[in-house]
């Protein structure tokens, strides 16, 4: 009786383990940051990321031809679409999401994990923008945004609905706590 | 201890009530009896409502106005930049021109040298012109002035060493620019690194110190003493055209405004190279139509109003430019008689053609050389003649207020930097304007010479009835400028409506730059399909509400002498009043 309670007891303790572990994903550097939609977002990530101390890349318009993955462990997509950043990247919205969809299928054929972000927040939430976001969802392995993002709880949905984390924050300076619990060091 | 208590108590009461202005939120309307501020920022009209309760008349709280919204707006105007005000003081009306003007080495000669196109002179120290503001303040202090500088800058000092709440308009315009900004303004953004967000309290204590500067030597040290130094070598170090000669040489120009009517009311209006007079003629064509008569969404009235703003926005590209340098026909275009030929060019059944906006289309002031008669003018001048219009980009980015003080005195003033963060050149806390991208290579009326002020749309309007000042209008938006002061003045006057109904109608725009027939949503489904199905229109929509659409910082002075201002909503503006 008393080994019987010891094995379930282990038991549970195990399953509660893998249960907190595939919530709370963990992330391998070094990264590599893109834009989805060509919005100064990304480039924003790429401050927050060198504050907390991430080894990383950024490469607005990376291609999957680009694309190593045999040297960053962690793609990073912060999406916002931009008809400024778009038409100065001389780049159709089309050929735009065309672009990141190859890149987040490759990640998922080569092991690489995907965060799909949005930092800019509700300015960054057009249909555009969400289309992006639903195209990459099925490729992502967390999320992050920003509160006033997911006022609707898209991001909320999407991370139930997959069963990956999000992380939500206020300001972008909070970013640098989000990357600290997601990326292993 | 009680004493000490008590000295405590009168002096927090005495900080408290400080100045206490009313400040009305976004999209409301404000009353009063004592003056009224509209401006493109509460923070802002709220420091032109604070002189106001000083005892300062409209020009001394426009001047505040303006200092302030390069603190809470630097990213649409500031010391760095330019623009235009039309006044009516004391009963005396005037125009103050502080529009920037090209640097002494700002030549097409000298830019064909260096190899450069127009697309160079767009952004980065190429662009940068001589700025006005400050000149502009300085002439229009000299006519009305009442208090020391000093004190009205003081509301933009506090505001810019104090902070103030970043709104989403700041936010999200500040962060759409990141990139450029990180690049080549760091100092600007939030602890150097981010883009400001809602809800942050910004400073920059930078523009205080500039300002404090300012106050202690006077405006005019922007162009004599040592921060025109520091701004030609920063200038120079960058290769841009603009010295400190330039500054040193630069003047405002203080100008009668130009007057039209529409429909008994008269308006006062800047000439050229800026808006005024396209707006008296867009107005005058559309005085031949019963336009009341008629809903303010029917497709009737809608491709009238569009096609008179397409004549009248040919007519500014075709024949616009520097006075100075330049012979305009303005006294033509703004005839009635004029007016009268472009009426003639309204099709009432369906759009434009736009093949022939530059040949048929194109108006023909020359035939009235001769003779006020468009009977005659048109009798004299068979057959059709052919114009290259200009290439030259406008700016849209651009901050509008309104002021009238207890005793009616108005200041209707419209600034900018030319592109938002202007040349995104940055000193001490300010932006310094790219109004060079408004000129062309070449030798016609908008070409580009020493000297010279570039062509824009801006139009700071006042209109009175029987003498006495009724509305203040104005608003930024680039080649939108037109449509929407003509939109918002034909809803007020022909269709009735209440300021805050014109202000939040949905807009529509004519301009021979955008062919298509381009209008907000928020009109009846019907009316899109009649404009597109029976007049042909190829119409575009934008999401109601667009911010290019118009940011209409607006001020009523009804029969009985109530003042109403409103805020812009689509830019988050603010209407204050003094509070006594």
């Amino acid at each position: 009786m008393r080994r019987t309670i010891l094995i379930v007891g282990f038991l549970i303790v195990c399953i509660g383990c893998f249960a907190q572990e595939s919530e709370q994903a963990v992330f391998e550097q070094p990264v590599i940051v893109t834009s989805a939609g060509q919005s100064p977002g990304a480039l924003q990530l790429t401050v927050v990321a060198k504050m907390a101390k991430i080894e990383h890349t950024f490469e607005k318009l990376l291609d999957a031809d680009q694309f190593e993955t045999e040297t960053y462990k962690t793609l990073i997509i912060v999406v916002g679409a931009s008809g400024k950043g778009l038409g100065a990247a001389g780049v159709e919205i089309d050929a735009e999401l065309q672009r990141v969809l190859l890149l987040a299928q490759k990640a998922k054929e080569y092991g690489t994990k995907v965060i799909v972000g949005n930092l800019e927040g509700e300015s960054r939430r057009g249909s555009s923008s969400d289309e992006i976001l639903l195209v990459l969802a099925p490729y992502a392995d967390a999320l992050f945004a920003k509160v006033d993002a997911n006022q609707d709880d898209l991001f909320t949905k999407i991370s139930e609905e997959r069963s990956i984390p999000l992380k939500l924050f206020e300001k972008t300076v909070d970013l640098v706590v989000v990357l600290n619990e997601f990326f292993v060091k | 201890m009680k004493k000490i208590l008590a000295t405590l108590l009168c002096v927090l009461f005495l900080v408290g009530i400080g100045f206490s202005v009313i400040t009305m939120e976004v999209g409301k309307l404000l009353a009063s009896n004592s003056g009224i501020v509209a401006a493109g920022n509460p923070y802002a009209s709220a420091a032109g409502a604070e002189i106001l309760e000083k005892g300062g008349n409209a020009i001394d709280a426009a001047i505040a106005v303006s200092l302030a919204l390069g603190v809470v707006e630097p990213y649409a105007s500031g010391i760095g930049g330019e623009g235009y005000a039309v006044a009516s003081f004391n009963g005396e009306r005037i125009a103050v021109d502080f529009r920037s003007s090209a640097p002494a080495l700002a030549s097409v000669e000298n830019a064909e040298a260096l190899g450069l196109t127009t697309s160079d002179l767009r952004s980065g120290p190429l662009s940068i012109c001589t700025p006005g503001v400050l000149a502009g303040i300085i002439e229009l202090w000299l006519h009305g002035g009442s208090l020391p500088f000093a004190e009205l800058i003081a509301p933009a000092i506090r505001l810019a060493s104090e902070g103030f709440v970043v709104n989403n308009t700041f936010a999200s315009t500040c962060g759409s620019s990141y990139d450029v900004l990180m690049e080549n303004a760091p100092g600007f953004l939030k602890d150097g690194l981010f883009a400001w967000e809602t809800g942050d309290i910004a400073t920059n204590p930078e523009l205080a110190e500039t300002y404090r500067y300012l106050a202690e030597n006077g405006p005019q040290a922007f162009y004599k003493g040592e921060l025109a130094d520091k701004i030609s070598d920063l200038i120079e170090s960058k290769e841009g055209f603009l010295r400190k000669t330039d500054l040193e040489n630069y003047r405002a120009l203080v100008k009668e405004p130009l007057h039209g009517t529409y429909r008994g009311y008269d308006l006062f209006v800047p000439s050229i190279p800026v808006g005024g007079p396209y707006l008296i003629e867009t107005l005058n064509i559309l005085e031949h139509f019963n336009l009341s008569a008629f809903s303010w969404d029917d497709p009737l009235v809608m491709n009238i109003i569009n096609q008179a703003l397409t004549f009248a926005m040919i007519d500014l590209l075709s024949y616009s430019g520097d006075p100075e340098y330049v012979y305009v026909p303005v006294e033509t275009l703004i005839t009635k008689d004029y007016a009268k030929t472009r009426f003639m060019n309204i099709d009432l059944n369906e759009a434009l053609n736009s093949e022939l906006y530059y040949t048929d289309y194109l108006g023909r002031p020359d035939l009235f050389e001769n003779s006020d008669s468009y009977i005659e003018a048109m009798l004299a001048g068979a057959g059709v003649i052919e114009l290259e219009p200009s290439a030259a980009g406008v700016g849209e980015d651009t901050t509008h207020f309104a002021v009238i003080d207890k005793d009616g005195n108005a200041v209707a003033w419209t600034q900018t930097l030319s592109s938002f963060f202007g040349s995104k050149v940055y000193l001490d806390g300010f932006f310094i304007n790219n109004e060079m991208g408004n000129f062309t290579l070449d030798d016609t009326s908008r070409g580009l010479v020493p000297g010279k002020r570039p062509v824009t749309t801006i139009c700071p309007t006042i209109i009175e009835k029987d003498g006495k000042v009724v509305y203040l209008v104005g608003t930024p938006g680039g080649y939108y400028i037109q449509s929407t002061i003509t939109n918002v003045i034909v809803d007020l006057i022909d269709f009735g409506m209440t300021l805050d109904e014109a202000q939040m109608k949905p807009k529509i725009i004519g301009s021979p730059n955008y062919p298509e027939f381009r209008m907000e949503t928020g009109y009846p489904e019907n009316t899109r399909l009649f404009l597109e199905e029976i007049m042909g229109h190829s119409v575009r929509e934008f999401d109601f509400p667009y911010r290019s659409f118009g940011s209409l910082n607006l001020i009523q002075v009804q029969p009985d002498g109530l003042m109403i201002g409103i805020g812009a909503f689509r830019r988050e503006g603010g209407a204050s009043a003094p509070e006594y």
